[in-house]
């Protein structure tokens, strides 16, 4: 089983316009079992994006370890593939290769790597768009390149981190909706960043709530699978746990 | 698309039509002293006789070599030293500062030095094709290079490109728009600095044709060589250069379309 270990993680850097220290990320434990879908919840410089970029190893972390399967975190890598809020698709690809980007720095040859990129497009009913280039796409349909090329890739955790917060409230919703059926699909482990409360309850299996860098409570998500918005909206316990949620975030 | 392609090529023939007419028509009609301003009949006169001694031809393929040699060299070498300072803050850093000094001398100030290091002719002309072209290039790479947004490389390092991948997947890909700007840009400076030079080290090419024709009073020879050395410039920057902008990173939506 491949478990991500967070444990006693801080993040500390010097703020030269302050002249002090700042402590971003307080102390953070979190266990990810395999197959896992972990929403972490929190208002704007709670630390959340500051977690994500470390166990992506694109920053490095101050204090504690993230081990994933065992081993400690150093750098990026393949085995942790990222879904970013500004998408980060490559403009001069198209969008068959941008999703073929992974199989291809893994050395899988062309026929077989755009057989898998395809697999992946018709998950996400990307096929018609293969051809086409990032910026001939509207935000949403950017954002699903932008989840498939990271599934495609079949990491061992998928960090995401507000991807769906720069499109319209309607795409949000079926991408929301969209994941969750992937996920039921494909079973990826997944680390999902946002400040939605509502989103972070309807697509997880757990909610972390985060403030000022440190964890303030982790609640289970029971609400069954398959789940969608028009079942859920009038839905008690989703009403329920949204508040429980939001509670806690707001009374920080 | 075909048609105002053809549109757009004949308003763009359309004030220079207007030129040659007054040209044909004013000259005569004012009795102009040819020693002073050639009849548009003698110019092409000129040119045809050119092309048909060989001379012209001559004159321009040695032009054109020198630019292609001059440019490609620079290309190679400004190129990879832009990226390597586009991701090295420190070898940037270090450099810059010459980059600013050497950019203003680029063209014509290496005229003499060049032809001693390199003796008249093909050589020293070459060499300030290359500074022309060099620093130009390499700046706007490093431009480039600096250009691409943290994420578009995070994500890549995230999907398993290693050095070389991010090198030729995403720094060289992404400083593209730059660096052809540079070309473009270095190509134009290269030009006007190649005439100049040889007008001053060589034997033969397009401003030694032109140099030469004024000892002889043969005006007809300076403006056909005018005429050949723009003809030539837009040639090259509408059939290479804007061609390769278009295919590459305007589809990709890096650039507006101007």
């Amino acid at each position: 089983m491949k478990n991500l270990t967070i444990r006693n993680l801080s993040k500390t850097y010097f703020d030269p316009y302050a002249g002090t220290n700042v402590t971003a990320v307080h102390d953070v434990s979190l266990d990810v079992r395999q197959g896992e879908f972990v929403s972490i919840v929190g208002p704007s410089g709670c630390g959340k994006t500051t977690i994500l970029n470390m166990i992506a190893g694109f920053i490095p972390h101050t204090g504690g370890e993230i081990l994933l399967d065992g081993r400690p975190v150093k750098g990026p890598g393949a085995d942790r593939g990222v879904v970013f809020q500004s998408f980060a698709l490559f403009p001069w690809r198209t969008v068959l290769e941008n999703v073929a980007f992974g199989p291809k720095m893994r050395g899988v040859g062309k026929a077989e790597r755009e057989k898998i990129a395809y697999e992946y497009l018709a998950l996400a009913k990307l096929t018609e768009a293969a051809g086409r280039y990032p910026a001939e796409l509207s935000g949403g349909m950017q954002q699903r390149v932008g989840v498939v090329r990271a599934l495609a890739n079949e990491p061992d955790v998928l960090l995401m981190d507000e991807p769906f917060a720069s499109v319209d409230a309607q795409t949000r919703m079926t991408l929301q909706e969209e994941l969750t059926r992937i996920w039921q699909e494909k079973r990826p482990t997944v680390i999902f960043i946002t400040h939605d409360v509502g989103e972070a309850v309807f697509l997880g299996n757990r909610v972390v709530a985060l403030s000022k860098g440190r964890v303030l409570e982790e609640i289970a998500i029971d609400l069954p699978r398959p789940r969608s918005w028009d079942a859920l909206n009038d839905d008690p316990r989703f009403k329920e746990l949204s508040g429980r949620v939001l509670q806690l975030v707001r009374s920080a | 698309m075909m048609q105002h392609r053809l549109s757009s090529a004949l308003w763009f023939c359309a004030p220079f039509a207007v030129l040659i007419v007054l040209w044909a028509v004013l000259i005569p009609y004012f009795n102009f002293n040819p020693r002073l301003f050639p009849l548009a009949s003698s110019v092409i006169q000129a040119g045809i006789e050119g092309i048909l001694d060989g001379t012209l031809i001559h004159h321009i393929g040695a032009s054109l070599l020198r630019v292609a040699v001059g440019t490609s060299l620079a290309l190679l070498v400004a190129i990879p030293l832009g990226i390597a300072m586009g991701v090295s803050p420190v070898v940037s850093a270090f450099l810059t500062p010459l980059f600013r000094f050497f950019s203003v001398l680029a063209g014509i100030a290496w005229i003499p030095i060049a032809t001693l290091w390199f003796g008249y002719g093909f050589g020293a002309i070459t060499f300030v094709i290359f500074n022309a072209v060099f620093f130009i290039v390499t700046y706007n790479t490093l431009l480039g290079v600096s250009t691409i947004p943290l994420h578009v490389r995070n994500a890549a390092a995230s999907l398993g490109a290693g050095r070389w991948a991010m090198l030729t997947e995403v720094l060289l890909p992404g400083a593209l728009p730059n660096i052809v700007t540079g070309i473009r840009t270095g190509l134009g400076f290269a030009w006007r600095g190649l005439i100049a030079a040889e007008m001053i080290a060589t034997n033969v090419g397009l401003g030694y044709m032109l140099f030469v024709a004024r000892d002889f009073y043969r005006t007809e020879v300076i403006v056909l060589g005018m005429i050949v050395i723009g003809v030539l410039w837009l040639l090259l920057d509408r059939l290479l250069l804007a061609p390769l902008e278009r295919a590459t990173i305007e589809r990709w939506g890096m650039v507006q379309r101007a």
